[in-house]
C-alpha cells in the first residue's frame, strides 16, 4: 500500500482550517484557542481523553456549534465560513460519518443513500435509478456488490459502515468525518474498512479519523493532532512519533491528591479467578484479590470490563474457567446468589437500577437489609431509622433527613445513597460499576474515602472506572482489559495513567502482559 | 483521564464479505409467505363450504362493505408508518373511529341545519383535519405518547358527537350522497371505485414519491431520517392531519351508505386497527404498505361474512379480530428481539 502524497509535505492548501478556537458554555471552556488543519489526500488522526474538546471541535466542524463570537477561523478549502451551519458545512463537502450507524433499518441499500436528494422521475421517486447509482457507487469506491434492493437490517455492521460512507461519497463529500468508526467492527470488518479509506485517500480526500484505539492511529492515520483541556497540544506525521508519547501528550496530567492514601495491609486471598472467560466477551481472565486490597479494572468501550463484572455478580455465567470465594467455588448463577455469598454490585446506571428515586433515603437505604432489620416479619421502624442515619452520617449525605425523597439530592448525594445502601450490608466483595461518574470533586473524595474504609475493614473491593487518573489513586493494583482479555496488570510503579491508556488502547509491546494487537 | 465507556457493544455479527442475497430466506420472508398461504387457505375453506360465499354478489358485496374501514386502515397505516411501528410508543392513532361518527353527525347537521353541499363538506373535512392537527400537536409538540393522546381524543370527540347529535340518528339527504350510495360504473359501486382511487393515491404517494420515502425514513429511524435533511416533526404532524381528514372523507362514505349519521362507529376501531397492523405482516420490511392494508381489510371482510353465512354470531368476528392484534403484536415483537 503506497502512502498518498507526502503527508510531510503539506498539499499548498488545507482543506480544513480551525485556528484559535475558542467555546464557552456557561462557566467553563471546553476549547481554548483550538487549531485542528486538514489537508485533501490525508488521513488525520486526533486523540484525547473525553472532556479534552475533541467533541466540541468536530460539533463547530459540522456547524452545530459556532465558535465564540470573534474567537478564531474556520475555513474550508481556503474560504473562510462566516456563518457556519450544518446545511452549509455539508454544502462545502464536509460529511460526517456518525459512530453509530444512522440508517433506516428497513430501507433498502438504494433508499438509505437516496434519502433526502432523491432521483425523480417527473414528481415521481425514481427507485429504480436510485438503485442502479447507489451499487455503481458502492462499485467504483468499494469494489463490492451491494445489490442496490437489500435492507439495511439484513446487511453486517461494516456494510452499514460502507452505506453511510457512500451516502456521503454520492452528495460528493471531500472531507470525510468518521467519528470512531471502528467501535462495533470485528477485526476483518476494521481491515476492509481501512483499504476502503486508503482508497478514498488515494482519490483526494481528506479524512478525519477520530479513535479511542491507538494502535488503529498508527496504522491508518497519516498526521495526528493531540488535544488536551481545550487545546491542540501536537500535531505532527505519525511517522515521526511513537504511541508512547501520544499518550504522554494525552494524559499531562499528574495524579494529584485528591486521593486519600491508607495504610496497606492486605490479608488472605478472598476471590480466586482463574482462566474465567464468556464466550463473545472475554476470555482467559484471571486474577486474585486480597481482603483489604482495591483492584481497579478498566478497558474501552466493549472491551469486556464490564461483563467481567456482571459474571462476578451473578447476571451473565460464565461459558470457562473457575472461581473461588473464600476457598469455596463460586459460580453465582443470579444475583440473589451472588449477594448470598456476600458479593455485591455497586451499578453504573443509579437512577435505573440502583436506587428509587420516588422514595425516600431510609427507604433506600433499607431496602437492600430488611433481612437484617426485620423481626416477625415486620420491618423494625427505629432500627431502620438508625441504620439510615448511620448511612447519611458515614457518608455526609447532603439531606434534609432521612425521609427526604432521593430525587430531591444531587447526583453526588444520589450516588452515596446506593453505596449506602450495599455498604451497610457487610458484603465480603464490593464491585463498584464507576462509582464516580458524573459526581462533582468533592463527592468523589468522600466516596474514595468510603472505599478505603471498606478495604480497611477487611473487605476486598473491585471499582471498576473509565477514569484511569482514579484507578491509579485509589487502586492497589488493576487490570486492564483490551479486545476481551487482560492486556496489562499495573501495581506500584507501573501503576500510572499514561502506561494504562496505552494498554487500554491496544499498544502494549513496552509493557508486561500479552501483546494483544490484532486479536479480534 | 477518562476512556469511553459508557455501554457495552459487542462486536457485529456476519462475515465482511457479502453475502449472496438469494441465498436464505430472511425471517420476514417466511412470514410472508406463511401469511398469504393462510389468507388463501381461509378464503379457499370458506368457499369450499359455505354455500353462498365464492359468488360474484358477495365477493363484490364484500368489497363494497370493506371501503369505508378500508379508507380508515389506510389513514392507520399512514399514522403507524410514520410514527414507527413499535406498538407502544410508535404512531397510532385510536381516535380515528371517533373522529368518523364525529365528522358524520357535522355532515348531517349541517345539512339539516340547511347549509349548502360545499358548505357541509368543507365544514366535515375541515373538523376531521383539525381533530388530526390536534393529535399530531398533542404528540409532535407536547410529546404525549400516541397510543394516550388519541385515546383522550376519542372520548373528547366521542362526546362532542353525543352533544352534537343528542345521542339520536340524524338523517340525511343530497345529490353527492345519492351518487355515492346508488352509483355504479363498469359493474362496480361508487364505494369500491372510491377504494381504488383512494388506495391508488395512497400507493403512489407511500410508495413511488420522495415523500414517501422520507415518511418511511420518519418512522424507521426519526434520528437518521433527521440527519439526512428530513423535517421529522412535520411529517408525523402532517401523518395526523392527512389521518384525521381521511376519517372526515370516510364519514361522508358513511352517511351516504346509511342516509344518516350513526351513533356508535367506536365499535369500528377494533377492525381498521387489527388491518392495520395485520398488514404489516404482508411486507418485506415488516411496515404497513397500502397493499398489506388492503389485503388484511379484505381478509377481516370475508372473515366476518364467511361467519355471517354459515350463521356464526358476529360476536365471534371481533373476537378473532383481537386475537389477530394480540398475535400480530406479539410476533413484531418477538421479531424486535431476536432480530434487533
Amino acid at each position: 500500500m503506497t502512502k498518498a502524497p507526502d503527508p510531510r509535505l503539506p498539499a499548498s492548501q488545507p482543506a480544513v482550517e480551525l485556528r484559535g478556537i475558542v467555546k464557552t458554555y456557561g462557566a467553563s471552556q471546553a476549547l481554548r484557542g483550538a487549531d485542528l488543519v486538514l489537508h485533501p489526500g490525508q488521513i488525520h488522526g486526533l486523540v484525547g481523553q473525553n472532556g479534552a474538546g475533541k467533541s466540541t471541535i468536530i460539533r463547530i466542524l459540522a456547524g452545530i456549534e459556532q465558535a465564540d463570537p470573534g474567537s478564531g477561523l474556520v475555513q474550508v478549502f481556503g474560504e473562510a465560513v462566516s456563518h457556519p451551519s450544518p446545511e452549509e458545512m455539508e454544502r462545502r463537502g464536509i460529511h460526517f460519518i456518525h459512530q453509530d450507524r444512522l440508517l433506516v433499518p428497513t430501507a433498502t441499500v438504494a433508499e438509505a443513500i437516496a434519502l433526502g436528494q432523491e432521483p425523480k422521475f417527473g414528481p415521481f421517486y425514481n427507485g429504480r435509478r436510485a438503485t442502479r447509482q447507489a451499487e455503481a457507487l458502492i462499485r467504483r469506491h468499494f469494489g463490492l456488490d451491494i445489490p442496490g434492493n437489500r435492507l439495511i437490517r439484513d446487511l453486517s455492521a461494516a456494510e452499514q459502515k460502507i452505506v453511510q460512507i457512500s451516502r456521503a461519497l454520492a452528495s460528493d463529500a471531500r472531507v470525510l468525518v468518521l467519528d470512531e468508526p471502528t467501535a462495533a467492527l470485528v477485526r476483518r470488518e476494521v481491515e476492509s474498512l481501512f483499504s476502503v479509506l486508503r482508497n478514498l485517500r488515494s482519490r483526494g480526500l481528506s479524512i478525519l479519523f477520530i479513535s479511542h484505539y491507538m494502535d488503529e492511529i498508527e496504522e491508518i492515520c497519516d498526521h495526528v493532532t493531540v488535544f488536551h483541556d481545550g487545546r491542540h497540544v501536537a500535531s505532527h506525521p505519525v511517522a515521526s512519533t511513537s504511541i508512547p508519547e501520544i499518550v504522554t501528550e494525552m494524559v499531562n496530567r499528574e495524579v494529584g491528591e485528591l486521593y486519600p492514601r491508607r495504610s496497606h495491609a492486605p490479608g488472605a486471598v478472598v476471590l480466586k479467578v482463574e482462566g474465567l472467560g464468556r464466550d463473545g466477551a472475554f476470555s482467559d481472565v484471571g486474577f486474585e484479590l486480597r481482603a483489604g486490597e482495591v483492584l481497579g479494572i478498566s478497558g474501552l468501550l466493549g472491551s469486556g470490563a464490564k461483563e467481567i463484572l456482571a459474571t462476578l455478580f451473578g447476571l451473565a455465567p460464565a461459558d470457562h474457567g473457575r472461581v473461588t470465594l473464600e476457598g469455596r467455588p463460586y459460580a453465582p448463577g443470579s444475583v440473589r446468589a451472588a449477594v448470598s455469598r456476600g458479593v455485591v454490585l455497586v451499578p453504573e446506571d443509579r437512577r435505573r437500577q440502583g436506587v428509587s428515586v420516588s422514595h425516600s433515603i431510609r427507604e433506600n437505604i433499607t431496602l437492600g437489609n430488611l433481612g437484617l432489620l426485620s423481626r416477625l416479619g415486620l420491618v423494625s421502624r427505629s432500627s431502620e431509622r438508625s441504620l439510615a442515619g448511620r448511612g447519611i452520617a458515614d457518608l455526609s449525605i447532603r439531606t434534609t433527613g432521612p425521609d427526604q425523597k432521593v430525587a430531591a439530592l444531587s447526583g453526588g448525594n444520589q450516588q452515596k445513597v446506593v453505596l449506602s445502601k450495599w455498604l451497610s450490608s457487610g458484603a465480603r466483595v464490593y464491585l463498584l460499576d464507576e462509582p464516580t461518574v458524573a459526581v462533582d470533586v468533592g463527592a468523589k473524595v468522600e466516596i474514595y474515602t468510603v472505599l478505603n474504609r471498606l478495604a480497611s475493614e477487611g473487605a476486598a473491593v473491585i471499582v471498576l472506572s473509565s477514569d484511569l487518573l482514579e484507578l491509579a489513586g485509589l487502586c492497589d493494583r488493576a487490570l486492564i482489559i483490551h479486545r476481551g482479555r487482560i492486556a496489562g496488570r499495573f501495581e506500584g510503579e507501573t501503576l500510572r495513567p499514561e502506561l494504562m491508556l496505552a494498554a487500554a488502547s491496544g499498544a502494549t509491546p513496552h509493557l508486561p502482559g500479552p501483546n494483544m494487537k490484532g486479536a479480534a | 483521564m477518562t476512556l469511553a465507556q459508557t455501554e457495552i457493544t459487542l462486536p457485529g455479527p456476519g462475515p465482511g464479505r457479502v453475502r449472496a442475497w438469494t441465498a436464505t430466506l430472511s425471517g420476514g420472508d417466511v412470514t410472508r409467505l406463511v401469511a398469504l398461504a393462510t389468507v388463501a387457505l381461509v378464503f379457499i375453506g370458506f368457499a369450499v363450504t359455505t354455500r353462498g360465499f365464492f359468488t360474484s354478489w358477495n365477493i363484490l358485496n364484500v368489497i363494497e362493505q370493506s371501503a369505508i374501514p378500508g379508507i380508515l386502515a389506510l389513514a392507520m397505516a399512514l399514522v403507524i408508518l410514520t410514527g414507527g411501528s413499535d406498538v407502544q410508543t410508535g404512531g397510532i392513532d385510536l381516535s380515528l373511529a371517533a373522529n368518523m361518527g364525529l365528522s358524520a353527525a357535522i355532515f348531517a347537521v349541517a345539512l339539516r341545519a340547511g347549509w349548502g353541499e360545499p358548505a357541509a363538506l368543507a365544514a366535515t373535512l375541515g373538523a376531521g383535519m383539525l381533530v388530526g392537527v390536534v393529535n399530531g400537536l398533542a404528540v409532535v409538540r407536547l410529546g404525549i405518547l400516541p397510543l394516550l393522546a388519541t385515546l383522550a381524543m376519542s372520548n373528547i370527540v366521542g362526546g362532542l358527537e353525543l352533544v352534537l347529535t343528542e345521542n339520536t340518528v340524524i338523517p340525511a339527504t343530497s345529490p353527492i350522497l345519492n351518487v355515492l350510495s346508488a352509483g355504479s360504473f363498469l359493474g362496480l359501486s361508487s364505494l369500491t371505485w372510491v377504494l381504488i382511487l383512494v388506495s391508488t393515491l395512497a400507493a403512489v404517494i407511500l410508495h413511488a414519491s420522495p415523500p414517501g420515502l422520507r415518511l418511511y425514513a420518519t418512522g424507521g429511524h426519526p434520528e437518521a431520517a433527521r440527519a439526512a435533511g428530513v423535517s421529522v416533526g412535520r411529517l408525523i404532524l402532517g401523518s395526523y392531519a392527512v389521518a384525521g381528514f381521511t376519517a372526515a372523507f370516510a364519514a361522508i362514505l358513511s352517511v351516504s351508505r346509511l342516509s344518516a349519521s350513526s351513533t356508535g362507529t367506536g365499535e369500528m376501531l377494533l377492525s381498521i386497527l387489527a388491518a392495520a397492523l395485520l398488514g404489516t405482516v404482508f411486507s418485506r420490511r415488516g411496515v404497513p404498505t397500502v397493499a398489506g392494508t388492503l389485503i388484511a381489510v379484505l381478509f377481516i371482510g370475508f372473515l366476518s361474512n364467511g361467519f355471517q353465512l354459515k350463521g356464526l354470531s358476529s360476536n365471534w368476528v371481533s373476537g378473532v379480530q383481537g386475537a389477530l392484534i394480540l398475535a400480530v403484536v406479539a410476533a413484531t415483537a418477538l421479531n424486535r428481539r431476536k432480530g434487533g
